[in-house]
């Protein structure tokens, strides 16, 4: 087995995320200078895009979600505040012989007070965990896209275009962010590139790409429920509150808008408004962004 | 003071957000919509009496597809007729919902997407189910392996030559949709 045949057997394991550290690297180093490997990469890459346009292969039929539903009258994974909350309950519920004592009714405010006050950091700090997961994603996502792992499944310039794809294969009304005003220069700061879809907390988020004069970025859109956004430097935009954070070389910036949580992911610059500018240095409400 | 309703307000369906893969995963086993969705279901009520069982941190995505597959594999036992199971012939009515694209590329997507599952279709089914897992639910390796109770060395060599084989069966799709971006391209 020559070296190229060695490398070859990484291709599958390149393309899925299988390589990591000096094995990734070698890796790296090989495909920059085997044609043969790139080929053959290229045409792995276009088989899974196929694959990928195909996503879900089947959806659930209504019937089905329906009556899944109904057998769901319980809560079943339980996140840390949730089973935090149950043991309120529980505690709460149960007969507490002290509360008949005199001297019980302040131990009692004093129990539901913590407890109180226990459940709303709890629950504070599991958003801040979700929120600091999605930006994670976006930047790993970013990173992924970047080195060509994340190859894109529809390449458009239109938005309506990339909107109409995303329709039934993400589970969300996928919508682009509302503030794409015209430039007032009539000059674009940014090209649209493409989309695709991408795994986010074992469902789908949609992953779209936009191209500027010498760099790239790139927008996660989840759901809400699933991608609050939260945390780092806020920078207030009309009705908006953008949420900046620094990380590995790169801003990543959060929202929330109407159900979805957006995350766009750019070069570091040197500051949170900067960054934001990324995209609305060019635009109408490019005064709009104040930070707090 | 109504505990009970405030906390089944916030909690959504459990698992949910899994039951296209796990209807995909459950077709692809069965070949059968209506057993598929028998199977599904019967995942989500084993899933239900199990959660005591499940440990903080768990891969619920992996867990319920194991479930699904062990229940999968207790009815073939039991029947030991899974090889002659009739396929479906309603399996080629799509029913995704593609509202917002115009007709043409409605019409391009339903063709590619009937062309990938008929491909699939024609794997052996320890093809399909790998192709499923990796592809469209993107599972690692070491997920796969778990769920197929194999080492994660036959999960790379059985995609290897799944993936081969799949690429046979599409390759005048492939052609196809090259020449398509092709031509958007020119």
């Amino acid at each position: 087995m020559n070296v190229c045949d060695e490398q070859s057997s990484n291709i599958l394991l390149y393309l899925d995320n299988e390589l990591s550290g000096q094995e990734l690297e070698d890796f790296r180093a090989h495909l920059a200078g085997c044609p043969a490997c790139k080929a053959q990469l290229a045409e792995e890459n276009e088989l899974s895009a196929l694959l990928h346009r195909a996503r879900p292969l089947y959806s659930a039929p209504e019937e089905l979600r329906a009556r899944v539903s109904a057998t769901q009258q319980v809560p079943l994974f339980g996140s840390a505040s949730e089973r935090l909350r149950k043991r309120v309950v529980r505690l709460l519920k149960m007969p507490l012989g002290g509360i008949q004592s005199p001297a019980s009714p302040l131990r009692a405010l004093a129990a539901v007070l913590l407890i109180v006050a226990g459940v709303f950091l709890l629950s504070r700090f599991d958003r801040h965990a979700r929120a600091t997961a999605y930006v994670d994603a976006a930047l790993a996502t970013h990173r992924s896209y970047l080195d060509g792992a994340l190859p894109l499944e529809i390449r458009s310039d239109s938005p309506q275009t990339v909107t109409s794809w995303f329709a039934g294969k993400v589970p969300f009304d996928f919508r682009l962010p509302a503030s794409q005003s015209l430039p007032d220069d009539g000059q674009a700061a940014y090209r649209q590139v493409g989309a695709r879809l991408v795994s986010f907390r074992g469902s789908y988020a949609a992953l779209v790409t936009y191209a500027m004069k010498k760099d790239q970025i790139s927008l996660l859109v989840a759901s809400t429920n699933s991608a609050p956004s939260f945390g780092g430097q806020e920078i207030r935009s009309g009705a908006l509150t953008f949420h900046c954070h620094s990380k590995a070389g790169f801003n990543v910036i959060t929202w929330s808008n109407h159900g979805l949580t957006y995350a766009l992911v750019s070069p570091e610059h040197s500051s949170a408004r900067q960054s934001c500018l990324v995209c609305h240095q060019n635009m109408a409400d490019k005064n709009n962004f104040q930070e707090q | 003071m109504s505990l009970k309703g405030d906390s089944a307000v916030d909690v959504e369906v459990a698992g949910i957000e899994h039951i296209d893969g796990l209807y995909s995963y459950a077709v692809v086993l069965t070949r059968n919509r209506s057993e598929a969705e028998d199977l599904v279901q019967e995942t989500y009520v084993r899933a239900i009496g199990a959660m005591g069982r499940l440990r903080a941190g768990s891969n619920v995505k992996s867990w319920m597809f194991t479930i699904l597959r062990n229940i999968w594999l207790n009815q073939l036992r039991r029947q030991r007729v899974a090889q002659f199971v009739e396929i479906d012939g309603e399996e080629s009515t799509t029913e995704i919902a593609e509202t917002g694209k115009n007709p043409y590329e409605m019409y391009v997507s339903r063709m590619e997407t009937e062309q990938v599952r008929e491909a699939i279709r024609q794997l052996p089914v320890e093809f399909r189910e790998i192709i499923l897992l990796r592809e469209f639910e993107e599972l690692s390796y070491q997920e796969i392996a778990t769920i197929l109770d194999c080492p994660a060395g036959t999960v790379m060599s059985r995609l290897s030559r799944a993936r081969a084989k799949l690429r046979t069966l599409l390759s005048p799709t492939l052609i196809a949709s090259d020449s398509d971006r092709k031509e958007v391209s020119e």
